[in-house]
């Protein structure tokens, strides 16, 4: 048994060491792409990982051509979002936050939690913090809508920091010092997290019903209702709006 | 006093079961109505149905197409894609920001969610995983097609509903759903 365990982990060590190195060379073509807060899929290593309402599926893509369904785990609750950090995967569900070690990477497993009232979620995530936002209404639950902020550095017990009220927040990315969060048609607020637990507002966009962000080097991509919205964050406090591209 | 210890976990079970989401596979599985109403019709929208080889045929048109029903963002390379709930990915050339514009359009029927790695892109279409190989878009090929992958998207893949609000025709289950056309339809199934 011991040595199925010794494999388990080589194996893990393996794809996380292969993981890092797609990171550095972001610019590359053998990189893997960046997606929004609110995305389903996600790439770790050599594995999709995918989440419907009810459950996580993981697919070996190692070999493009031949992918296989390696594990598909059913959860009771139901599940937004899905959001990769080095080897863990966070899961924004409507009762909670999820964390599944990759350990194993063909077959993610739970090992932290923080449940809150009902209400839609995505998350994102470092070494040490997450930032949720819940949004309560009559179709997501009655959580109270806002930003929530948790410390992660003990990964199996989340704990909530902070929370800051925000009407309608959906999606969020984060850069180095700033936070950006979606807040449909109040905006794109931004966020200094320079105190990480402690986010202070600094500026808000408005003009556009905001729903998803990607920070992607120093352009801040954002989904609007209306069309895509390109920002300048080469200084990450201060966008400068560049484009939007009307639908 | 044995009961006590019941009366809340089954208040508390009693109310998450009124929080549960009617999902699309449950519309069908209403019951009918005790007593007969009126059928009443409305402006709405009709399934398309086509054959699955119409369903799943991947196409790639150079050009914008508009953005109707605008999902997922993706970034990669110089690239961003926007996903057309049900009906593909918008192709957007990014190599300078200031002069970005939408390049072109992948049709993948059924689809809602991209990733990208090695320059393939893998998507949903009803409830398969696709991988679609586009080092150059004009001849954008399907490397691969797991079938039924996403058990869950069988009955609620993104194109069982039409694109915008309002009531439309309930799709029959054991078709493909290729697009929607607006046309007189009974008050049944309706999108928020």
């Amino acid at each position: 048994m011991k040595r199925v365990y010794f494999l388990f982990l080589l194996i893990g060590i393996a794809f996380f060491s292969c993981e890092k190195a797609s990171d550095s060379n972001m610019s590359l073509s053998n990189a893997t792409g960046v997606g929004g807060s609110m995305a389903k899929f996600t790439i770790s290593g050599n594995y999709l990982y995918a989440v419907s309402s009810h459950y996580i599926y993981t697919v070996d893509i190692s070999d493009p051509s031949k992918p296989k369904k390696t594990n598909q785990t059913e959860l009771s609750f139901d599940m937004e979002t899905i959001y990769p950090y080095k080897n863990n995967l966070f899961i924004g569900s409507r009762t909670g936050l999820y964390i599944y070690s990759l350990a194993v990477p063909s077959a993610p497993k739970l090992i932290g939690e923080a449940k809150h009232g009902r209400s839609c979620d995505p998350v994102i995530a470092n070494d040490s913090v997450s930032y949720s936002t819940l949004k309560g209404n009559s179709f997501c639950g009655p959580a109270t809508s806002g930003l929530y902020v948790y410390d992660i550095k003990n990964l199996n017990q989340p704990q909530l920091k902070t929370t800051i009220k925000i009407n309608e927040p959906l999606g969020l990315g984060m850069a180095d010092s700033a936070l950006y969060v979606c807040c449909a048609a109040e905006g794109l607020k931004v966020f200094s997290i320079k105190n990480p637990y402690e986010p202070v507002e600094r500026k808000i966009f408005a003009g556009n019903n905001y729903i998803d962000v990607i920070p992607y080097n120093d352009i801040l991509i954002c989904w609007s209702a209306e069309g895509i919205v390109l920002y300048d964050i080469t200084n990450r406090l201060l966008p400068v709006f560049i484009k939007k591209i009307a639908n | 006093m044995y009961h006590k210890r019941f009366i809340l976990p089954l208040t508390i079970s009693v109310l998450f079961i009124s929080c549960w989401k009617v999902r699309n596979v449950d519309d069908i599985n209403i019951p009918p109505p005790p007593t007969p109403q009126p059928q009443i019709k409305v402006w709405g929208f009709k399934p398309v149905y086509g054959t699955e080889t119409e369903a799943k045929n991947i196409l790639y048109s150079p050009g914008a197409k508009p953005v109707i029903n605008g999902g997922n963002i993706y970034a990669y390379q110089q690239y961003l894609f926007q996903m057309e709930t049900g009906m593909g990915i918008h192709v957007i050339d990014n190599t300078t920001p200031s002069t970005a514009e939408r390049i072109g359009f992948i049709t993948v029927k059924g689809c809602s969610q991209i990733s990208i790695k090695d320059g393939k892109i893998y998507t949903n279409s009803y409830d398969d995983l696709v991988v679609l190989n586009f080092s150059n878009f004009n001849t954008i090929e399907e490397i691969s097609r797991l079938k039924g992958v996403f058990t869950e998207y069988r009955y609620a893949s993104p194109i069982v509903q039409p694109p915008t609000s309002g009531y439309y025709q309930c799709p029959l289950y054991d078709k493909f759903v290729v697009g929607w056309v607006k046309d007189s339809v009974y008050k049944y199934c309706y999108k928020n």
